[in-house]
């Protein structure tokens, strides 16, 4: 058996456990750069408020029904899932995280001959010692425990537990599951399912496999065993090295300035050497974009890229930093072009130790490891950007907008909740 | 915060009778934090838990597995608003009480929404905050 555990609008939860006026009130969180809503309350949702609305386009419903707006604090909501995730871990032998709100647990060797009673102990645990309100989906395959997740929000909100036990029980749930609804059937995929009269997770069970593999693939065929209680999809216990990093951002306002875009680039690029360096890899190429805002349809329209090759595979911030310095320049049009977004991403990640030695060459890093390694750590202590490179500079005009995050209340002794008593 | 022992590891002359002895450094992390998954620091302002120790300036560590009991010291959230105070329930009644005769304990009544947000596990003080008691 599997169990899918999922908070409960986690981001707004965050934001409830250290501000608890906010309970009862509509709270939506948006994207980085508060460009549009991500996360909404139960109460925002109820307001009508959709996923991805450009926050622009609905401040005047926001103020109207007083509606609490937080830009995301990805720090705070990244310290909370992983108490989050380790209180879980303290229940099962093997969980994986499937991302920053919701793991599936693997309860197949568990001495519990009620997994519903084991369910809500967790919900309850979870629930007080973290203060983030979870739901617990439990089903005999991945797919149906995503399922059983849902069932559980839709169907059983209080109780936060549904345990499909038995084949009724399962039945039950694929009846009520529309089609569009299951996990990993995309829009395209439901229209062409609905076309073929399939309406609803049960009728997709009863579809003929024949079919399905041959419109929808094996991945199809492995969902269809999956939703009949054949687990079909592998488990990842360890999260696989990401295969390529992107970092890129939409500027805070749009511009030409080529020393700002340059700036910017820069500081992409040492993200994603960082990163790289946290999951012990290099990469072979280094890759960045530049583009205006396809929206704005009145203005010059540009957008292109280019793809750098390394000498030798490197995860070094100054090396990557030049790679994506060298494209854009090559990319940089003249004329007048009002940009709005830039980005770099590093591509063919391998393994550090599996570096080939470029013949031409032959310089020693083992410098550039302990300066960068050390700057990583301070970094890790004193927050993002302490220590940067200097061609990163320090300007304001092109950070993030984020003019409604909340404090870094679990990882900043500076910003924890203060209380007047 | 580690408090490091002495490693006397001369590399020529006689090696330390104590090296045998040696005992891993105490973490005040481990000893402060048995639950860290759930432990949160606030810190807090002014003086109504002056005589429990909590002068007006204070950090404290808040455990919310813990499961609140008479007497201890909780972050309550009344009417959405955070306190920190003693906890005191009895059969039929439960207040928040305040170590500051100048402060009223405050009832908990029918109408009330009163949460136990966690039970305070240690405070933490700086001798700087509390001068009002220094006898000299």
């Amino acid at each position: 058996m599997f169990a899918l555990v999922d908070c409960n609008n986690f981001y707004a939860s965050c934001e409830r456990l250290f501000q608890p006026t906010l309970i009862g009130r509509p709270v939506v969180v948006l994207s980085n750069n508060d460009g549009c809503v991500i996360a909404r309350s139960d109460e925002a949702k109820a307001l009508g408020i959709v996923m991805g609305t450009p926050a622009y386009m609905s401040e005047a419903l926001f103020r109207k029904n007083n509606v609490a707006v937080f830009s995301s604090n990805y720090t705070l909501y990244g310290d909370i899932s992983n108490r989050v995730m380790k209180t879980l871990a303290t229940f099962v032998p093997r969980l994986e995280i499937y991302s920053i709100d919701e793991a599936f647990l693997d309860m197949g060797e568990l001495a519990y001959t009620d997994l519903s009673k084991l369910g809500l102990k967790i919900r309850t645990t979870v629930t007080r010692n973290t203060g983030i309100p979870v739901s617990v989906g439990i089903a005999p395959t991945k797919a149906l425990a995503k399922m059983a997740n849902r069932y559980t929000k839709k169907k059983y909100k209080s109780l936060g537990v549904f345990y499909a036990a038995n084949q009724q029980l399962i039945d039950e749930m694929l009846d009520f599951t529309e089609i569009g609804d299951i996990w990993g059937i995309g829009q395209q995929y439901a229209l062409l399912l609905k076309k073929n009269g399939v309406n609803t997770a049960m009728d997709f069970v009863h579809f003929h496999p024949d079919w399905i593999r041959a419109n929808m693939s094996v991945v199809g065929l492995r969902l269809w065993n999956e939703l009949r209680g054949i687990p079909s999809i592998e488990w990842e216990y360890e999260p696989k090295d990401k295969k390529n990093i992107c970092t890129s951002r939409s500027f805070g306002k749009l511009t030409n300035d080529y020393s700002i875009i340059k700036e910017a680039a820069s500081n992409y690029a040492a993200s994603c050497a960082e990163k790289l360096r946290r999951q012990a890899s290099v990469c072979k190429s280094v890759h960045v974009f530049i583009s205006t805002n396809p929206h704005k349809t009145d203005h010059q329209q540009f957008q292109h890229s280019i793809t750098i090759q390394c000498e030798t595979a490197t995860n070094l911030t100054n090396e990557i930093i030049a790679y994506a310095l060298q494209g854009l320049e090559i990319i940089f049009p003249a004329g007048n072009f009002l940009f709005m977004k830039c980005g770099v991403m590093v591509l063919n990640i391998i393994p550090e130790n599996e570096v080939q030695m470029n013949m031409f060459n032959q310089k020693s890093r083992a410098k550039e490891k302990i300066v960068l390694s050390a700057m990583d750590k301070i970094n890790l202590q004193l927050g993002k950007g302490t220590v940067r490179m200097a061609v990163q500079r320090f300007d304001k005009r092109y950070r993030l907008k984020a003019e409604h995050l909340s404090r870094k209340y679990t990882t900043r002794l500076d910003e924890v909740l203060k209380i007047k008593i | 915060m580690l408090i490091p022992f002495l490693n006397s590891n001369i590399p020529a002359g006689f090696p330390s009778p104590a090296n045998d002895y040696l005992e891993e450094t105490i973490d005040l992390n481990k000893e402060f934090i048995p639950h860290p998954l759930s432990t949160f620091i606030i810190t807090t302002e002014g003086d109504s838990m002056m005589n429990a120790f909590i002068p007006n300036k204070a950090m404290l560590l808040v455990d919310k597995s813990v499961k609140p009991k008479s007497g201890d010291i909780v972050v309550a959230v009344v009417n959405g608003e955070f306190t920190v105070k003693f906890l005191e329930m009895k059969a039929f009644s439960c207040r928040l009480l305040p170590a500051n005769d100048k402060y009223p304990p405050i009832k908990i009544t029918e109408e009330m929404e009163m949460q136990i947000w966690g039970v305070v596990i240690k405070i933490i003080i700086d001798p700087k905050d509390v001068r009002h008691v220094r006898p000299c």
